[in-house]
């Protein structure tokens, strides 16, 4: 994979140009509007499940880009890269291949959340996505700004008010049709920029504000609910401006790990990547911030911004008094620009200069780019189904900042969802759901669907209750095989490894529960065990590796015979046997949540009049959330267990009528038909 | 705040069903954990079948795998299994000191052919409190085994297909009326001493659970040092220590608090406490015409027909100027909450003459006596409200007939009683419709079985005081089981004081540091 020659920019862009004019005419099965880390990842979903699928966005040059901070990973959202990568999605090669400094976070509090991650070179980054892109059959690139939906007559066989059946560009008039249209637009749903005092439209620096129309089409036509959010990102600093000996050197992992599950290692060696820096806010820069708080009027206005990502700004006004960190971070092998962590920041830029140089490393700092906010709508995601789609609209999936996350990892994670959802519903294929007894995306798009957001969803270990169960290390067991058997977005060859890696695991571990023996016998054979325990039982080999201090390759040498051909999963067969029994545990708990996750609610009831005893107060929940499964229903706020009985009878009954009269009904045609034949 | 129990019960609704699964209808988070795993692992369940009161025998009822066992080490019964259903005159002793604990009857109901479709086990025992408390407690201590969830027998019953379909919707009134006691029930405990300290707790470990968080989702890039964890480590330290001197004295201290709790409650001067007085035969409260007389509860341990019941009688509600009386009337209100039956009484004198408007002034008196949140919208809750009619001597008898003759027409009243506390007429009438009620109530498994209820509590402290355990075991070795071990403990106390998901922790997290990156 990353010896591959990627093709040169120049030639995307002619090919895509090429393509381009002969794309208006057609029809796709899937429209994919944006192409930020959702929408690249959806497009590529979409074509592999099988669908034609055309890639609009505003400008082509900047598929692909890093518009926030140049990284990717970390704890929580590097699962997310591990199991998108599972599945089949770009961005864990791409960073393998973009990759400048690798560090696996939490190294010492336990595989279950260690948090891979990645500083990346932007250019790089770009470039992968776009080769990868154009190398993916039945995919198109077309650059222009989609002017609205088209709506149409609704299918009478699917719930829903609308249906959209394709997009109408701007200054070309000319619509294109499709089965279904991704909406990934980040930013740019009635996105504003903030820079001190003044305001502009746009949802980022350097590109055209979005059309007005869609965001209308939303909210006037489909009559989405929508909110506001806000987020921001720092000044850009020039490096040789920055005196970094007055910084903490922050050195990468020796040995980088790659994210993806096919690569064995990153294409950027060891010994070239690049360090990040650590310094710290001084009293100099909390008394910029509130001399100048009057100028700032991102930071005055009442949008949600998030809690864990703030602004220097909220940073400083919430916890005063004290030391920020702020990471110095390389935008690039060759960029001379340095991202500075921690500073984002909203004041007029002569003021965000008099601030950075508040900080001893930036004493005598420039501004390349300063940093801005962002203002901009995103659509009440308990709107959605659990495949991404508007619930209320035949054919529309959303997935990324519009639906109320923030991030690279959580918009990657919902747009391969997306894809994949939007193409076989495209292909009248059943939609597909992850549980979150599954996989960190499932627990990423139950919160999002089932509770909505109130400021910038981002992912963390906390979230996922089985988060010993759903670690890094086992992403591909996880997800790869479903993602080939069940979903169908999944290459052959990835998935023959996957099966290569579950048969060797599952020998390895055969072997070692075969080992079984007494405690002195053991520690006879691994001397270096230091085993404190004397009880007399039988340990098997499993028990024994579960030690701190026993690793894989110690009861290797001890036993070549049986266990030194399994040496390629020492790390992953150490975890499983540390985490084995917790897992058993979850297991049983894990498997009646999927029973639940399984019994599907129809989107149809009219819950304020159902006839069964219920309050008021929950016929409201009821008939606000529309939840998609009785698992969900039971996670909503006033539920009771009563309600829930007096639902699932209904839901059943209602089945078994349904199908009572579907029998009469067929009974009825057969005795026509017979009476016919007879006459 | 509301129970832990709901999350058992809405679980039984739900495993009932096979499809859903439960949550406290107070408090809704993110998180999908319902029973927690150390709980649904243990699949073997006792409880006290037979309905509470005095009694000559009673049955406990065990289901699951352990039933096997549970029967080999309390009841002698050799390695191969005894005849199905057949009663076995036997010793009952403890599994661990092989006291004889009673002898009575024991029948093996292997599965599939038993109620819950499982192995099931039934004692048929003496019907005292020590026995039925030491049976219950010997139960407990067999492994695999542990107190039933409230509606878990009919839900296994369910799973394993015995009721059919149309006897949901009745399963579905089942679990309603069992929540609604329960949380009855836990109001009760929880607003005690014991209800702070389980309170307490949950708070503690709370932080010391988002604490643990916070470490692993930020400290790498954050100003979150190694420092947090060892305070982790003290609270959680506290923590233990105090939990394991709870448990020790709660075994001392378990007493039975058994009895239907019944309240009188009503306006000043209605005769409330020469009710109390009347049903109890003897001067229990001071009786006065001077209306507040009764300021704080007076309550008095009855019996009647045979069912235990705790009376109690409660201030006048009014409103009133004097502090005293006012912390009364607050105290008065706080049992009304909490009671199993509410008996209202009201002052025949104060009726208007005309028997349609006494029953519109009496419907109104029901609904500024009941606590708001059980305000029918027509319906009084039969079972749990009696309306008594104190002075029923001060009306001449044809306006006596037209008022009780207009009270049964008009739908959705509770029953109502005419009686006399000074000539004691209709007293005996009063009675019956009393017992019948308080049998009613009894016949509920929950309201009468304190007993079952402590010993899930003292399951669940169990459960959570090991977690802790956990916690310590892996603190060096792993965090993320470690913090699994506190996430456990959190969840098993939450099943007694309610329910703490993933977003309560990061709002502590948020709170206590600076995430800033």
């Amino acid at each position: 994979m990353l010896t591959k020659k990627l093709p040169p920019l120049q030639r995307f862009l002619s090919l895509v140009s090429r393509r381009a004019s002969h794309a208006a005419r057609q029809q796709y099965d899937v429209i994919v509007v944006g192409g930020g880390h959702a929408g690249t990842e959806a497009a590529a979903a979409a074509a592999r499940v099988g669908a034609e699928t055309l890639l609009v966005s505003q400008k082509i040059q900047t598929i692909g880009a890093l518009s926030c901070n140049p990284s990717l990973g970390g704890v929580g959202k590097g699962q997310l890269v591990r199991e998108v990568d599972a599945l089949d999605g770009l961005c864990g090669r791409a960073g393998d291949w973009a990759g400048i400094h690798f560090s696996i976070l939490n190294r010492s509090k336990g595989p279950a959340v260690w948090g891979p991650r990645a500083q990346l070179d932007r250019q790089r980054y770009r470039t992968f996505i776009q080769s990868e892109l154009l190398s993916t059959p039945r995919l198109t690139v077309l650059e222009g700004s989609v002017e609205e939906l088209l709506l149409s007559e609704t299918n009478p066989e699917e719930p829903g008010t609308h249906r959209v059946t394709g997009i109408r560009l701007a200054n070309e008039g000319t619509p294109i049709s499709a089965s279904s249209v991704i909406l990934t637009t980040g930013t740019f749903l009635s996105g504003s920029l903030f820079v001190g005092q003044s305001e502009s439209p746009g949802g980022r620096i350097g590109d055209a504000p979005s059309s007005a129309g869609l965001s209308h089409t939303l909210r006037e036509r489909l009559g989405l609910r929508v909110g506001r959010l806000r987020t921001g990102t720092p000044p850009r600093i020039l490096k040789d401006s920055v005196d970094l000996s007055l910084a903490h050197l922050h050195p990468p992992d020796s040995h980088p790990t790659p994210f993806s599950f096919l690569n064995t290692h990153t294409r950027c060696k060891p010994e070239e990547q690049l360090p990040c820096y650590l310094t710290h806010t001084t009293p100099g820069v909390e008394r910029v911030v509130k001399e100048s708080l009057h100028l700032n009027c991102h930071i005055q206005q009442d949008a949600k911004g998030p809690r864990y990502c703030p602004s220097i700004e909220s940073r400083v006004v919430r916890f005063p008094g004290r030391q920020h960190q702020v990471w110095l971070e390389p935008e690039g092998l060759t960029s001379d620009l340095l991202y500075p962590q921690g500073l984002s920041m909203t004041m007029p830029p002569d003021i965000q200069l008099r601030l950075i140089r508040e900080i001893p490393p930036l004493h005598r700092a420039e501004i390349h780019t300063p940093g801005y906010g962002v203002q901009y709508d995103f659509v009440c995601p308990t709107q959605l189904s659990p495949a991404l789609q508007v619930k209320s609209t035949q054919g529309l999936f959303l997935a990324g900042q519009i639906n109320g996350t923030t991030g690279y990892e959580e918009a990657a994670a919902q747009g391969l969802w997306a894809g994949v959802n939007a193409a076989r519903s495209a292909l009248s294929m059943p939609t597909v759901a992850l549980s979150r007894t599954e996989s960190y995306i499932g627990v990423l798009i139950d919160d999002l669907v089932s509770r909505g957001v109130t400021e910038p969803y981002r992912m963390f270990t906390s979230r996922a209750e089985y988060r010993t169960s759903l670690r890094p290390d086992n992403a591909d067991l996880r997800l790869t095989l479903k993602g080939f058997e069940e979903v169908g977005c999944v290459s052959p060859l990835r998935y023959q490894e996957a099966v290569r890696v579950r048969d060797s695991l599952q020998e390895a571990q055969a072997a070692l529960q075969t080992l079984s023996m007494s405690n002195p016998k053991w520690r006879k054979a691994l001397p270096d065990m230091r085993m404190s325990e004397t009880k007399s039982t039988l340990l098997t080999g499993m028990d024994v590796l579960q030690y701190k201090y026993v690793t894989f390759e110690m009861m290797s040498s001890a036993f070549p015979e049986s266990l030194s051909r399994h040496m390629e999963f020492a790390q992953r067969l150490k975890i499983e046997a540390v985490y084995k029994p917790h897992c058993d545990l979850q297991k049983k708990e894990i498997e009646r949540i999927q029973k639940e996750e399984n019994m599907s609610l129809p989107q149809d009831i009219d819950y304020l009049t159902v006839p069964v005893s219920m309050s008021q107060e929950v016929r409201e929940v009821l008939d606000r959330v529309r939840p998609s499964t009785l698992g969900a229903a039971t996670r909503l706020e006033g539920m009771t267990p009563a309600a829930i009985v007096h639902l699932l009878n209904y839901v059943r009954n209602a089945a078994q009528r349904e199908r009572r009269t579907q029998r009469h009904q067929k009974e009825e045609r057969e005795r026509e038909m017979c009476a016919k034949e007879a006459s | 705040m509301l129970p832990s129990i709901y999350r058992g019960i809405w679980g039984a609704a739900v495993h009932t069903l096979r499809t859903s699964r439960g949550t406290p209808p107070c408090r809704f988070l993110s998180t999908c954990e319902g029973v927690p795993f150390g709980l649904a692992d243990a699949e073997s369940i006792f409880a006290l079948s037979s309905g509470h009161g005095r009694c000559g025998v009673a049955v406990v009822r065990a289901s699951g795998p352990a039933s096997a066992t549970a029967l080999r080490c309390m009841a002698g019964v050799s390695r191969s299994p005894p005849p199905p259903r057949t009663a076995l005159l036997r010793s009952i002793r403890d599994p661990i000191s092989k006291e004889v604990l009673d002898r009575g009857l024991v029948f093996w109901f292997p599965g599939p052919h038993s109620f819950t479709g499982e192995d099931s086990v039934e004692f048929h025992i003496h019907g005292g409190p020590a026995v039925i408390t030491a049976v219950l407690q010997a139960l407990g201590s067999v492994p695999g085994m542990r107190p039933a969830e409230a509606g878990e027998f009919t839900r296994r019953a369910f799973q394993a297909g015995k009721l059919d379909l149309t006897e949901v919707e009745g399963l579905g009134d089942l679990i309603h009326a069992e929540t609604e006691a329960q949380r009855r029930q836990a109001l009760r405990q929880m607003s005690g001493e014991l209800g702070h300290l389980y309170q307490d707790w949950t708070h503690r470990l709370k932080r010391c659970l988002a604490h643990v968080e916070a470490f692993i989702d930020f400290s790498e890039d954050e100003l979150i040092e190694d420092g947090v964890l060892n305070q982790v480590d003290r609270w959680v330290c506290d923590l233990q220590a105090e939990m394991e001197r709870h448990l020790k004295d709660e075994r001392r201290g378990e007493r039975l608090r058994s009895g239907v709790q019944v309240v009188i409650a009503g306006a000043t001067n209605a005769g409330k406490s020469s009710l109390l007085n009347t049903l109890c035969q003897r001067p229990a409260a001071i009786v006065s015409p001077i209306a507040g007389t009764t300021r704080d509860i007076v309550e008095t341990a009855l019996d009647i027909g045979g069912f235990p019941v705790l009376l109690s009688d409660t201030a006048g509600l009014r409103e009133s100027p004097d502090l005293v009386e006012r912390e009364g009337v607050r105290r008065a209100r706080e049992r009304v909450e909490q009671a199993d039956l509410t008996l209202v009484v009201a002052d025949c004198a104060d009726l208007p003459s005309d028997a349609q408007q006494a029953a519109a002034f009496l419907q109104e008196h029901l609904r500024s006596v009941l606590p708001p949140q059980e305000q029918p919208e027509t319906v009084f809750p039969a079972d749990r409200l009696l309306l008594v009619l104190n002075k029923m001597d001060l009306l001449p008898e044809e306006q006596r007939l037209e008022l009780d003759g207009e009270l049964r027409r008009v739908s959705g009243f509770p029953p109502v009683c005419l009686i006399s506390c000074h000539t004691k007429e209709g007293v005996h009438d009063f009675l019956t419709v009393l017992h019948s009620s308080v049998k009613t109530l009894c016949g509920d498994p929950l309201s009468g079985a304190p007993t079952l209820t402590q010993a899930r509590h003292r399951a669940h402290l169990q459960q959570c005081f090991s977690a802790m355990a956990q916690y310590q075991r892996y603190r060096d070795l792993d965090l993320a089981l470690a913090a699994e071990g506190v996430r456990l403990a959190l969840t098993s106390l939450g099943r007694i004081t309610g329910r703490v998901g993933a977003e309560e922790i990061l709002d502590i997290i948020f709170k206590d540091f600076c995430i800033g990156k």
